[in-house]
Order: C-alpha cells, then sequence, then structure tokens
C-alpha cells in the first residue's frame, strides 16, 4: 500500500515536474528568449531580455479570449490543448541520456508518430476558426509536415541501422548506452551528413524564420493562428517554445548520447542534474546553429521550393547517410 | 500574484498592429525605421503582429479616408481588450495637409478612442519610440484597473 504510493508519486512526479511539464515549459521559454536574443545580436541589435517569452507568455494569458462566430467553438479552444498535452507526453520518451521515464523498444516510432499532434493541433484549431488565411495556412502547414517527414524518417533509420545492424533499433535508451560505449553518433563519419539532415529538419518541425510559410505574418496574417487570441493564443506559442526543447532534445539524445557523466561520477541525482544541465547546453548550442543562425541570414522560402528543398538536398543527405550505413561504415 | 504578473507584462510585451488609413507612406516608413537595427525597439519587447487579433497597440496613420473610416472602426472592434489606440503623425489629428477635402474625415478622436497621439509630419523615431512606451504604461493601467 505504501510502497503504490510512494510510486504513484514518483510518477506523478515524473509527469509534472521532471522531465516532463515543468522542465520542458521552462526550458523551452529559455531557449526561445536565447533564440530571439541571438538573432538580435547577429543583427547587430541590443534585442529582447532573456525573459521575452515568459513575459508575451503571462500577457497573452491576460488578454480577452475572442470565439470568432464562423468558429467552432468546442474545435477551436480544445485544439491549442491537444498540442500542449502531445509535446507533454513526447517529453517523457526523451532520456536525459540516461534517465527517462518510459523506454521501450520501438520508442523511436512512437516520437515520430507524437511528433505530428502539434502541427496536426495547429491544422484542426485553424480550420475550426473558419478564417480563409488560415485555409491557406493550413495546405502550407500540411505540405511542410510531408516535407520534413521523409528525411526524418530516413535520418531515424541510418541511426537505427548503425546501432542495431541488421536488427534495427529504435529504442532512444538503447542508441544512448551504444554511445556511451561506442562513442557518439556525431564522431562517426557516415552519419555525419544525416547529422546535418537532422538540423535543417529540426526550423521547419518548429516553425522558425526561413520555414514558417505556413504562418507567414506578412503574406497571410499568421495562417492557421490568425483568429486565436488570448490563453489559447499563449498556448500556442508556448507549444512552439516546448517544440524548440524536445527537438533539440531528440537531437542531442541521437547524436550526442554519449556525453552522460553517469559512468564518471556514478548513477544517481546528482548524475542525473549535470547531465540536464550538459543536455541543456548542447540544446542551446543546436538552438543556435538550426533555428538562430539561418533566421538572422534567409528570407522566407516559398512552399514549392520549401517541399523540393526537402525532398532533394535534405532527403538526399539523409540518403547518403542510409547508404553509407548500410554498406557498413 | 498571477494577476500582478500579467499586468507587469503588459508593459513588457506590446505587439503593435499598424493601419494605414491613406497616409502618403512618410509615417508608415519611419514607424518601421523603430524596429530596424538602429532603433530597435524589440529590446522594450515591442513587435509587429499580423493580425489585429494578436494587437495590443494599434497604430493609426494617415488622416482617415471616407473609405477606409468603417474598416478603420470594424478593425477595432477585432481587438481584444486591454488595447490602445496611437495615432501617427499630425494626419489623423487634424488631417493635415489633406484638410477640407471632400474625401477626408480627419480628426479621428471624433470617432474612435486615442490613448496616445504622436505629432510631427513626418513623426521622429525617437518621437515614434516615447510614444509606444507611453501607451505600453497605459495598457498595464488598463489590465490593473481589470483586475479590480
Ligand atoms: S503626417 Fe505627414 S508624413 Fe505622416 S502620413 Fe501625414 S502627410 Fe504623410
Amino acid at each position: 500500500m505504501n510502497f503504490s504510493l510512494i510510486g504513484a508519486l514518483q510518477i506523478l512526479f515524473k509527469i509534472l515536474i521532471f522531465p516532463g511539464l515543468l522542465f520542458v515549459v521552462v526550458i523551452g521559454l529559455f531557449l526561445a528568449g536565447i533564440d530571439r536574443k541571438l538573432v538580435a545580436r547577429m543583427q547587430k541589435r541590443v534585442g529582447p531580455p532573456l525573459r521575452q517569452p515568459w513575459f508575451d507568455f503571462l500577457k497573452l494569458l491576460g488578454k480577452e479570449t475572442i470565439v470568432p462566430h464562423a468558429a467552432n467553438k468546442a474545435v477551436y479552444l480544445a485544439a491549442p490543448v491537444i498540442g500542449f498535452t502531445g509535446l507533454v507526453v513526447m517529453a517523457l520518451f526523451i532520456p536525459v541520456f540516461g534517465y527517462s521515464t518510459f523506454s521501450g523498444n520501438g520508442d523511436l516510432i512512437v516520437l515520430l508518430y507524437l511528433l505530428t499532434i502539434p502541427a496536426v493541433a495547429l491544422i484542426i484549431g485553424g480550420s475550426a476558426s473558419g478564417s480563409p488565411y488560415a485555409g491557406i495556412g493550413i495546405s502550407r502547414e500540411m505540405v511542410t509536415m510531408m516535407s520534413y517527414e521523409l528525411p526524418l524518417i530516413i535520418i531515424l533509420l541510418s541511426v537505427a541501422r548503425k546501432v542495431g545492424g541488421s536488427a534495427l533499433c529504435f529504442s532512444l535508451g538503447q542508441i544512448v548506452n551504444w554511445q556511451a560505449s561506442n562513442g557518439c553518433l556525431a564522431f562517426h563519419p557516415a552519419l555525419i551528413p544525416a547529422m546535418l539532415a537532422m538540423l535543417l529538419v529540426i526550423p521547419a518541425e518548429v516553425g522558425t524564420q526561413p520555414f514558417d510559410v505556413a504562418e507567414a505574418e506578412t503574406e497571410i496574417c499568421e495562417g492557421p493562428l490568425i483568429e486565436y487570441s488570448g490563453a489559447p493564443l499563449a498556448v500556442f506559442k508556448l507549444n512552439t517554445a516546448m517544440k524548440m526543447f524536445i527537438m533539440t532534445a531528440l537531437f542531442t539524445n541521437l547524436f550526442f548520447g554519449g556525453v552522460s557523466t553517469a559512468s564518471l561520477i556514478g548513477a544517481g541525482i546528482p548524475a542525473i542534474a549535470l547531465d540536464a544541465v550538459i543536455m541543456v547546453l548542447i540544446c542551446i548550442v543546436v538552438t543556435f546553429l538550426s533555428m538562430s543562425l539561418i533566421h538572422a541570414i534567409t528570407a522566407r522560402f516559398k512552399i514549392e521550393h520549401l517541399f523540393k528543398f526537402y525532398w532533394t538536398v535534405v532527403a538526399g543527405l539523409a540518403a547518403l547517410s542510409l547508404v553509407l550505413v548500410w554498406f557498413g561504415l | 500574484m498571477l494577476k500582478n504578473a500579467i499586468a507587469k507584462s503588459m508593459m513588457r510585451s506590446p505587439w503593435i498592429y499598424h493601419i494605414n488609413t491613406g497616409s502618403c507612406n512618410g509615417c508608415d516608413i519611419e514607424l518601421v525605421a523603430v524596429l530596424t537595427p538602429r532603433y530597435d525597439a524589440e529590446r522594450f519587447g515591442f513587435k509587429l503582429a499580423g493580425t489585429p487579433r494578436h494587437a495590443d497597440i494599434v497604430v493609426i496613420s494617415g488622416p482617415v479616408t471616407s473609405q477606409s473610416k468603417d474598416r478603420l472602426i470594424r478593425t477595432l472592434a477585432q481587438v481584444p481588450e486591454p488595447k490602445c489606440v496611437v495615432t501617427l503623425g499630425s494626419c489623423p489629428q487634424s488631417g493635415n495637409v489633406f484638410k477640407g477635402s471632400y474625401s477626408v474625415e480627419a480628426p479621428v478622436e471624433n470617432f474612435v478612442h486615442v490613448d496616445v497621439a504622436i505629432a510631427g509630419c513626418t513623426v521622429k523615431p525617437e518621437a515614434v519610440i516615447a510614444g509606444l512606451y507611453k501607451a505600453a504604461e497605459i495598457l498595464e493601467k488598463k489590465r490593473e484597473a481589470m483586475n479590480k
């Protein structure tokens, strides 16, 4: 009886605080702040303070929530929550190196499915709002989804083949353990093209500057988000920030999974805390390379160019890795 | 405590929506200049929003032509509370050089509540930043009034 109570509390702690809800929200908003600051510094501006995403989030909570006449109210208000829930569940599947809440044989495949939920939530919310601009945004969001999904699958396939051999390993936990004994995948030459492809998949998944065709505020007035205001908009903005952390954390686990400190100072709470810090540091670097840098130096893609870019250049990079790995490199 | 935090962040993250009601484009350019690296209004959290639903501060430029009057009123009605209205340049205040035209409805105060009026033809970017900052302070006061 007592034992199961402690177990339940532990699970609750994992879901609500670490590595679930609270951790992802705090680090996500922190990364979003860093991204804005870095872009500003690269454009020789002072830039907003690091806490700016917090201010934006709190401010939106304090605004009036308007539901347009043409909207389907229940779906319109549920969509951001669906996306948010999907992201929290996703956070539970992503290990902090050795430490994870859920782990199993196919969690990478589960993640692949969960990754579509925030994008689908955006599509549902946009279509429920009944605005024509949202309609254009939705179709663009779908094309974006199709574009980055193919390279992402090829990347995961090459990682799985490298780690599991012909058995294909789709367990993130095992991938991390394999890297701890065989060195980070980032230093295996065969996987470097896949790593570059992953760096390009992250901004499309999160929807930052050159790949934000679905939410282009200057041409289609923020697309699916056009009618949202107040708290639902705040949740959507939070979703974007959380996606930033989840995608960079996934990258860290896939390619830099071997830098866990557990083997140096022994497993335990200090090791987990240290791992979390190292992971956030790597996430900051990945945010800089994949999002801020590209954001600061490029203008927005057209949707057909985006599709072509992902299915040729990015998918090509990923496929190169897959071929190399398949020949045992 | 949360309500206080919300009121505080009202001032730190005002999103701007800009409506051109027939201006000569001079003031519009100056508003954009405020966001460039030289003046960088983003350090106060200012950001251009793409739709009135996301806006906190609505910036009106131009002498309000008869065609745009209804559209201006309709757009303002779509902005969620609390909101602030700022006029840019002399045109919305008096009609400026367009005064007396049959198609100009100028002073905008006649049919819209204005919180801050920035004068000049064209406005100076420094004046725009000062005016927008004042509007942000008014936003915080409005939110505090809603708390009570
Ligand atoms: S105030 Fe002067 S610069 Fe501004 S819109 Fe009117 S005429 Fe143009």
